[in-house]
C-alpha cells in the first residue's frame, strides 16, 4: 500500500477549514512545517483513518474535533495492488466512511464495508503489521507506554517475525517449554530460593533441619551412652573389686596377720622393759666408779703437791725479808737529795731579787737624765703649732680659686668680641667737607668734624647749618644687646664671688695666697720635726718625768759579778733536781717487790690450807690411800659385770620399731580395705542409681533409633540435594536452549538491521528481549548498555531503524506498508540525522517513507519529495 | 534322646529410628512377639529347653517394660526352660542389668551369666561362654576343652561371637575357633552374633536371628530344633519359622526392550504378603528412557502396598536413542535442551557426578516432557 493523498477538513485547529496534502510518491516524502502549522494534526487524522471507525467517537476520535464542534472529515489516496482508491471517513455528525474507485470513479464499499475494506489494506488494526510502522512525536518505541498499546505492538513485531521465520512456538517450544520451565521451576522453588539456599518451610531445609537436629539428638545421646557404659564399666570394677576385698579368705588372712604381729610386738615389747633396767644399773654403777677413781687421783696429787709447796713456802718468806731491807734503803736516799734541792733554790731565789733591785735603780737615774731636753722641745713644737694655726687662717682669707680667675678673664675677652661686633655693625655717617665750607654740620647736637665716621642707633638728626635738619634713619631693628649685658652680668657675679673689682686685682690676692702657703708649709715641716709623735706623747714623757724620785736607789753592786753568782746557783739547783728524781724511782720498786713478796707469801699459805683439807691429818694419810684404791678395784668389777648383762639382754631385744612397723602396716592394710569397701559400696549405689535412671529412659536405645534415624535423614538430604542440582540442571538447559532458539527467532528483523545499524554506529552489535522484540542492549566499544540508558537521541534512532529494519521485512513478505515518522527525530544531531537520512533513503528503494518534521531546516538536506500544504474545501 | 530350640539375637527393644511412621513400632513389636513363637514351636515339637545364644536385648540398659514384658511371656508356659546367654549387646559388662534380670526372672528361666556346667536333664550338661564385656579381646569358649563329664554325658556349647572373620560388629580379636566342637568334645554348639543361619560343621551352627532387622542376610527368620539322639551321634536339626517380617532385596534385571512394570511385578510378593514385607529393589542392566520413567512410576505405585519398598537404581544404566529425544520433541528448543544433557551425560571428560546430574536431568525433562503431553 501507498498513500499519495490526504485531505482533512474540520479537524482540529482546522475548524470549519480544510487543508490538502497532494502528490506523495514513492520514496521518502518531507512535510516540513513549522510547529502549530497543522503537522501533527494532518498525521493524526491520517492515523485515524485508518484505525478508527467512522461509528465510534474514542479518545483519539474527540480529540480530532475542533474546539468550536463540528464533523471532522479525513480523506486520503491510496495505491494498492488492486488499484487506486479514495478512502473518506467522516466523524460525528454525518458519519460516515466509503471507499471510492479512483480509476473507474464508482463507489466500493461504504460504511461497515469500508471499514473492511480499510481493515484488509492494514490486516489488523494496530495490533496488525502495519501500526508499528508509526513513529509518532516523541515516542520512540522504547518508552512506557500503556499495557494494551505496548502488547498490541508486541504482537505486532512476534507475528511479522513468525510469518518470517515460522511459528515461535517451533522454535523455541512454546507452550510446553514455559510449562515444563515452570514445572521445573516450582518444583526447584519449593526446596530452594532464587539464589539456590535451601528455602525456608520447603522440603529441602526440613530435610536439613531434620537432619541436623537428628546429628545434634545423636550426639547428645552417644555423650550420654557413653558416659552410661562408663558408669557400667566402673561398677563392674567396683563390683570385682569388692567381692574380692569382701571374700572371707581374705579377711581371715588380714585378721591373722594383725594377730602375728601382734604378738610379736608384745613379746619385744617386755624384753625390751629388761633391757632398760639392766642398762640403768650399768650406768649407776659406772658412775660410782668414775667417782672413785676421781677421788683416789685427787688424793695422790694433793699428796705430791703438799710437798712441793713446804719448799716454796721458805724460799717465799726469805725474799719478803730481802724486799722490807730494801724499801727502806731506798726511803733514806730520797730524803736526802730532796733537802739538797731545797737549800739550791733557797740561795738561787736571793740572788735573783738582789740583781732585780739593782736593774731598777739604773733605769730611775737614766730617765731623769732624759727629762730636760725632753721639756725644751716641748715648748718649741707648741710655739710652732701656734703659728701653724695663724698662717692657716690668713691663708684661708686670700685664696681665690684659679678657675674663677679664668672665668673671669674669658668673661672679659666675651665683652670685648661682642661689643667690637656692635660697633662694626652700627650706620655711621661721614662728611667731607669743601674746602672752604666753614660751616659745621652736627649730630645730635653734636658737631660733625670733616672725614670723621659717626655711628648712631635708630635715627640721627643732622643740622646743617643754612641747609635745615638732616634725619638720618637706619630703619633696621633695634640691636638686641642680650648677650653683651649677660657677658657683663657674669663679670660682675665673678668679682663680687671674689670679693675683687678687677681681674688684675684677683690675680694679685692669688700670687699672696701662694706665699702664704709657701710659708705654712716650712712651719709644719718643722713641727713633725720636732715632736714626730705628736704633742701629746711629748706632753706625757714630761709629765712621767716629773713623777719618777730617785729616793732608795743603790748603785753599789757589781752587776756582772751577781750576774755569775745566780747563773752558778741555778745550776746548783738543777744538779740537786736530777739527784733527787734519780732516787725516786727506787722507792716504788722497792714497794712493789714488797707486795709481789706478800702475795706469792699469802697464796702458798692458803694452798696449803686446802691440801691440808684434802688430805686430812697426817697419820690418816697411808690408810686413807689404801682404802680408796680398794674401793675402785671392787667396782671395776662390778661395772664388767653390768656390761655383761646388758649385752646379753639388748641381743635378744631385737628391733623393736620393725616389729612395730610390721603391726601397724597389718592394722593399716585392715583399715584401708574397710575403707575402700565402704567406699566402693557408695560407689556402686551411685552408679546404680545412675544407670537405673538411664536405663529407665532407655538412653541406649534412643541412641541407636536416633543414629539409625540420622542415617537415614543423610540419605534423605543427600537425595534432596541430588534433586536440586538435577532441576537446577535441567532449569539451566531449558533456559539456554531456548535464548538460542530466541536468538535465532530474532535472525531475520537483525539481519535487516546490522546493516542500517552500521550507516549510523562503528562497531555496534545490538540484543534483543526475549518479550519484547525490542532491542534491549547494545554492545559498544565492548561494553554492553541498557537501551533504556541511552541519550534520547541514540534511542530515537535505534527506534527509527528498528521499524525500518521490520517494514523492510514487510515488504519481503509481501506486505508493504507506509513508514510514517512524525517528528521522530527530535534528539538527534544534525552529522546523525544525515546519516539517519541516509539510512531512510537506502530503505525508500522499495518503500514509502512519509516524514513530518519542525526542523524546516535540518530536514532540507533530507532531500526526496517536498510535499506542500494547501486549503482544501470537499 | 535331648530336644531343644536354639535361637539367639532377639535384640528385643530394638528401635527402628531408620524407618519413618508406624513401621518401627511394628518392627519392635515383631520382635517381641517372637518370643511366643518360640514358645509355641517349643510345644508343638515337644522340646522343653530353648537357648537363647545372646543379644536377647539390644542394649545393656533396657527399658524396664522391654524386660519385664520379655520376662512375663517366657513365663507364661511353665514348661519351657528358657536359657539366656550374655552376648555382646547385653553383656555382664552391665552387672545391674543381670543383677536385675537374676532379680525378676520366672523360675524358668535361666540365666547362663558363668562359665560353668548347667545340668541341662539327666546326662545333659550344657557349657555356657557368656560375654564378659563388649569386647571380650579373648575366645571365652575355651573353657570348655577342659571341663570334663562323666562318659556318656550330651555336651552342648552355648556362645555369641564370631567364628572366621565374620561378625556383626566388623572386624574381631576375640574369634572362637571353628573347631571348638571337636575340640572340646561338644555335641553340639550353639551360637549366636550372625543374623543369617550358618551351618558351621554338623554339630556346629549359627542359628540366626529369628525375625530379621536389615536386608543383609536376604533369609527367613528362623530358629533351629535340634534333636540329639545320644552322644556322638550327628544331631538332628529342623529350621523353624519364626518371622513376621520379611526383609528382601531383590535384583532387578533389565534389558533394552524389556517391560520394567511385568518384570517388577514377578518379583514382587503377593498382595497379602506385602504388608510384613520390606522390599529393596535393586534394578541393573539397561533400560530406555520410558521404561525406566515406567520403573520408577511402577514402584512409586506398588510402595503404598507394602511395609517399605524402596527402587535402588544405580545400577541401572539408561540408553537414550533418537526416539527417545523425538518423544521429548522432534526440534526447537526443547530438543536442542534434551541434545545438551544428553552430550553432557556421555561425556567422558566430565567429572561421573556431572555426568549423573546431567543424566537424572535429562530423565527428568522426559518425564515432565510426558506429563505435559499427557
Amino acid at each position: 500500500m501507498k498513500i499519495s493523498a490526504l485531505r482533512l477538513f474540520n479537524v482540529k485547529r482546522f475548524a470549519s477549514r480544510g487543508v490538502a496534502i497532494e502528490g506523495i510518491g514513492d520514496g521518502v516524502n518531507v512535510l516540513c512545517a513549522a510547529n502549530e502549522f497543522g503537522k501533527s494534526t494532518s498525521f493524526e487524522a491520517l492515523h485515524a483513518l485508518f484505525f478508527q471507525p467512522h461509528s465510534g467517537t474514542p479518545g483519539d476520535v474527540q480529540r480530532l474535533r475542533p474546539y468550536s464542534g463540528g464533523n471532522p472529515l479525513v480523506e486520503a489516496d491510496i495505491t494498492t495492488d488492486g488499484g487506486s482508491f479514495r478512502i473518506t471517513k467522516q466523524y460525528y455528525g454525518g458519519r460516515s466512511a466509503r471507499v471510492l474507485d479512483l480509476g473507474s470513479g464508482r463507489l466500493v464499499a461504504q460504511a461497515d464495508e469500508a471499514e473492511n475494506f480499510i481493515s484488509s489494506l492494514i490486516r489488523g488494526g494496530t495490533s496488525g503489521p502495519a501500526g508499528l510502522l508509526w513513529v509518532r512525536q516523541g515516542i520512540t518505541g522504547i518508552e512506557k507506554r500503556s499495557r494494551i498499546e505496548e502488547e498490541g505492538e508486541k504482537q505486532v513485531r512476534q507475528s511479522l517475525l513468525e510469518s518470517v521465520q515460522g511459528e515461535v512456538e517451533a522454535v523455541t517450544g512454546g507452550r510446553r517449554m514455559a510449562d515444563i520451565m515452570a514445572a521445573a521451576k516450582e518444583a526447584l522453588s519449593d526446596m530452594v530460593t532464587a539464589t539456590g539456599r535451601p528455602k525456608a518451610g520447603g522440603r529441602y531445609a526440613a530435610a536439613i533441619e531434620q537432619r541436623d537436629r537428628l546429628a545434634a539428638d545423636e550426639a547428645r545421646l552417644a555423650a550420654e551412652v557413653t558416659r552410661l557404659r562408663q558408669a557400667l564399666d566402673q561398677r563392674a570394677n567396683a563390683a570385682a573389686r569388692l567381692v574380692e576385698l569382701d571374700s572371707p579368705a581374705e579377711r581371715e588372712a588380714r585378721r591373722a596377720a594383725i594377730q602375728t604381729a601382734q604378738s610379736r610386738f608384745d613379746a619385744a615389747k617386755a624384753q625390751n622393759e629388761k633391757l632398760k633396767t639392766a642398762e640403768a644399773e650399768l650406768k649407776l654403777v659406772s658412775e660410782r666408779r668414775n667417782a672413785a677413781e676421781r677421788e683416789l687421783k685427787a688424793f695422790t696429787e694433793a699428796l705430791g703437791k703438799a710437798a712441793l709447796l713446804q719448799s716454796s713456802l721458805s724460799s717465799a718468806e726469805i725474799n719478803r725479808a730481802e724486799a722490807i731491807k730494801r724499801r727502806r734503803e731506798a726511803s733514806d736516799a730520797i730524803e736526802k737529795a730532796r733537802e739538797n734541792v731545797d737549800l739550791a733554790e733557797a740561795e738561787e731565789q736571793e740572788l735573783r731579787e738582789r740583781l732585780i733591785r739593782f736593774d731598777a735603780a739604773t733605769k730611775a737615774h737614766e730617765a731623769h737624765k732624759r727629762l730636760a731636753d725632753v721639756k725644751q722641745r716641748l715648748a718649741e713644737a707648741e710655739k710652732l703649732r701656734q703659728s701653724i694655726e695663724e698662717g692657716e687662717a690668713q691663708l684661708a682669707l686670700l685664696q681665690i680659686p684659679t678657675k674663677s680667675i679664668e672665668e673671669l678673664q674669658a668673661c672679659e675677652v666675651e665683652i670685648a668680641k661682642l661689643r667690637a661686633i656692635d660697633e662694626a655693625a652700627r650706620p655711621s655717617v661721614s662728611i667731607h667737607y669743601e674746602a672752604d665750607t666753614a660751616e659745621t654740620v652736627t649730630l645730635d647736637g653734636k658737631p660733625l668734624a670733616d672725614g670723621e665716621d659717626r655711628t648712631y642707633d635708630g635715627h640721627a638728626r643732622l643740622e646743617v647749618a643754612g641747609i635745615g635738619t638732616i634725619i638720618l634713619r637706619s630703619n633696621r631693628p633695634s640691636r638686641s644687646d642680650n648677650q653683651l649685658v649677660q657677658a657683663e652680668a657674669a663679670r660682675t657675679a665673678l668679682l663680687a664671688s671674689m670679693g675683687v673689682n678687677s681681674l688684675s686685682a684677683a690675680r694679685d690676692r692669688q700670687a699672696r695666697a701662694q706665699q702664704a702657703d709657701s710659708d705654712l708649709r716650712g712651719s709644719r715641716d718643722r713641727l713633725s720635726f720636732v715632736a714626730p709623735e705628736g704633742l701629746a706623747k711629748l706632753r706625757e714623757e714630761v709629765e712621767a718625768g716629773n713623777t719618777t724620785s730617785l729616793e732608795g736607789i743603790d748603785l753599789d753592786e757589781d752587776p756582772a759579778l751577781l750576774r755569775t753568782a745566780l747563773a752558778q746557783a741555778e745550776e746548783r739547783r738543777k744538779q740537786a733536781r736530777l739527784a733527787l728524781r734519780e732516787v725516786e724511782p727506787d722507792q716504788s720498786r722497792a714497794d712493789d717487790a714488797f707486795v709481789a713478796a706478800e702475795t706469792r707469801l699469802a697464796s702458798l699459805i692458803s694452798d696449803q690450807a686446802q691440801l691440808a683439807a684434802i688430805l686430812g691429818p697426817e697419820e690418816a694419810r697411808s690408810e686413807r690411800a689404801h682404802t680408796l684404791s680398794g674401793t675402785l678395784t671392787d667396782l671395776d668389777k662390778s661395772l664388767s659385770e653390768a656390761e655383761a648383762r646388758v649385752l646379753e639382754l639388748g641381743t635378744d631385744a631385737g628391733d623393736l620399731a620393725s616389729i612395730e612397723a610390721t603391726l601397724t602396716r597389718a592394722r593399716s592394710i585392715e583399715a584401708a580395705v574397710d575403707k575402700e569397701i565402704n567406699a566402693l559400696r557408695e560407689t556402686m549405689a551411685g552408679l546404680n542409681a545412675e544407670i537405673r535412671a538411664q536405663s529407665e529412659e532407655a538412653v541406649e536405645e534412643k541412641w541407636r533409633e536416633t543414629s539409625e534415624a540420622l542415617t537415614a535423614a543423610n540419605a534423605r538430604m543427600a537425595a534432596h540435594e541430588k534433586e536440586v542440582a538435577v532441576l537446577q540442571r535441567v532449569t539451566t538447559a531449558l533456559e539456554n536452549a531456548r535464548s538460542e532458539a530466541r536468538e535465532l527467532y530474532l535472525k531475520p528483523v537483525m539481519a535487516e538491521l546490522g546493516p542500517l545499524l552500521r550507516l549510523l554506529f562503528d562497531d555496534v552489535s545490538i540484543t534483543f528481549d526475549d518479550k519484547t522484540l525490542l532491542p534491549q542492549t547494545i554492545l559498544r566499544n565492548g561494553q554492553e548498555e541498557d537501551v533504556d540508558r541511552l541519550s534520547g537521541g541514540m534511542r530515537e534512532q535505534l527506534s527509527v531503524l528498528t521499524r525500518l529494519a521490520f517494514a523492510r521485512l514487510l515488504a519481503r513478505d509481501g506486505r508493504p506498508a507506509p513508514v510514517i515518522l512524525d517528528d521522530a527525530l527530535v534528539y538527534s544531531d544534525d552529522d546523525r540525522i544525515e546519516k539517519m537520512f541516509d539510512a531512510l533513503h537506502r530503505q525508500s528503494r522499495d518503500q514509502q517513507i512519509i516524514v513530518f518534521s519542525c526542523r524546516q531546516r535540518a530536514f532540507q538536506k533530507l532531500g526526496g519529495n517536498v510535499l506542500q500544504m494547501k486549503d482544501w474545501q470537499p | 534322646m535331648f530336644r531343644f530350640i536354639h535361637s539367639s539375637d532377639l535384640h528385643l527393644g530394638k528401635r527402628f529410628g531408620n524407618f519413618e511412621g508406624d513401621l518401627p513400632s511394628r518392627l519392635r513389636e515383631a520382635r517381641h512377639h517372637v518370643i511366643t513363637q518360640l514358645a509355641a514351636h517349643a510345644r508343638e515339637q515337644s522340646a522343653t529347653t530353648v537357648l537363647l545364644a545372646g543379644d536377647t536385648f539390644d542394649t545393656e540398659t533396657p527399658a524396664p517394660h522391654v524386660r519385664r514384658q520379655a520376662f512375663a511371656e517366657m513365663a507364661h508356659d511353665p514348661e519351657i526352660r528358657w536359657v539366656i546367654l550374655p552376648g555382646n549387646h547385653d553383656s555382664l559388662q552391665s552387672s545391674q542389668l543381670w543383677t536385675t534380670l537374676k532379680a525378676e526372672a520366672p523360675e524358668n528361666v535361666v540365666l547362663a551369666v558363668e562359665p560353668r556346667p548347667i545340668e541341662l536333664a539327666s546326662g545333659v550338661v550344657l557349657l555356657p561362654a557368656p560375654c564378659t564385656t563388649r569386647r571380650p579381646g579373648r575366645d571365652l569358649t575355651e573353657w570348655m576343652d577342659g571341663q570334663a563329664s562323666p562318659d556318656g554325658t550330651l555336651r552342648i556349647g552355648l556362645a555369641h561371637g564370631a567364628i572366621r572373620s565374620f561378625s556383626e560388629e566388623g572386624a574381631a580379636s576375640e574369634v572362637i575357633p571353628p573347631d571348638r566342637a571337636r575340640r572340646a568334645g561338644l555335641d553340639y554348639l550353639a551360637l549366636g552374633d550372625w543374623h543369617g543361619t550358618v551351618s558351621v560343621d554338623p554339630r556346629t551352627q549359627y542359628c540366626g536371628t529369628p525375625e530379621p532387622d536389615r536386608f543383609k542376610h536376604d533369609a527367613p527368620g528362623t530358629a533351629l530344633l535340634v534333636t540329639m539322639a545320644g552322644s556322638s551321634s550327628i544331631p538332628d536339626i529342623q529350621a523353624l519359622p519364626t518371622a513376621t517380617f520379611v526383609w528382601r532385596s531383590l535384583d532387578l534385571h533389565l534389558l533394552e526392550g524389556d517391560a520394567p512394570e511385568p518384570a517388577l511385578s514377578s518379583l514382587l510378593p503377593a498382595s497379602r504378603e506385602r504388608r510384613n514385607s520390606l522390599i529393596r529393589v535393586v534394578a541393573s542392566g539397561h533400560t530406555r528412557l520410558a521404561a525406566r520413567a515406567d520403573l520408577v512410576a511402577a514402584v512409586e505405585r506398588a510402595a503404598p502396598d507394602f511395609a517399605f519398598l524402596e527402587l535402588d537404581q544405580d545400577g541401572l544404566a539408561t540408553e537414550c536413542e533418537l526416539e527417545d529425544l523425538d518423544q521429548i520433541d522432534r526440534g526447537g528448543a526443547l530438543r536442542e535442551a534434551a541434545n545438551a544433557l544428553l552430550a553432557e551425560s556421555t561425556d567422558e571428560r566430565r567429572p561421573l557426578s556431572e555426568r549423573e546430574i546431567a543424566r537424572a536431568a535429562l530423565m527428568r525433562l522426559y518425564s515432565y516432557t510426558q506429563a505435559v503431553t499427557s
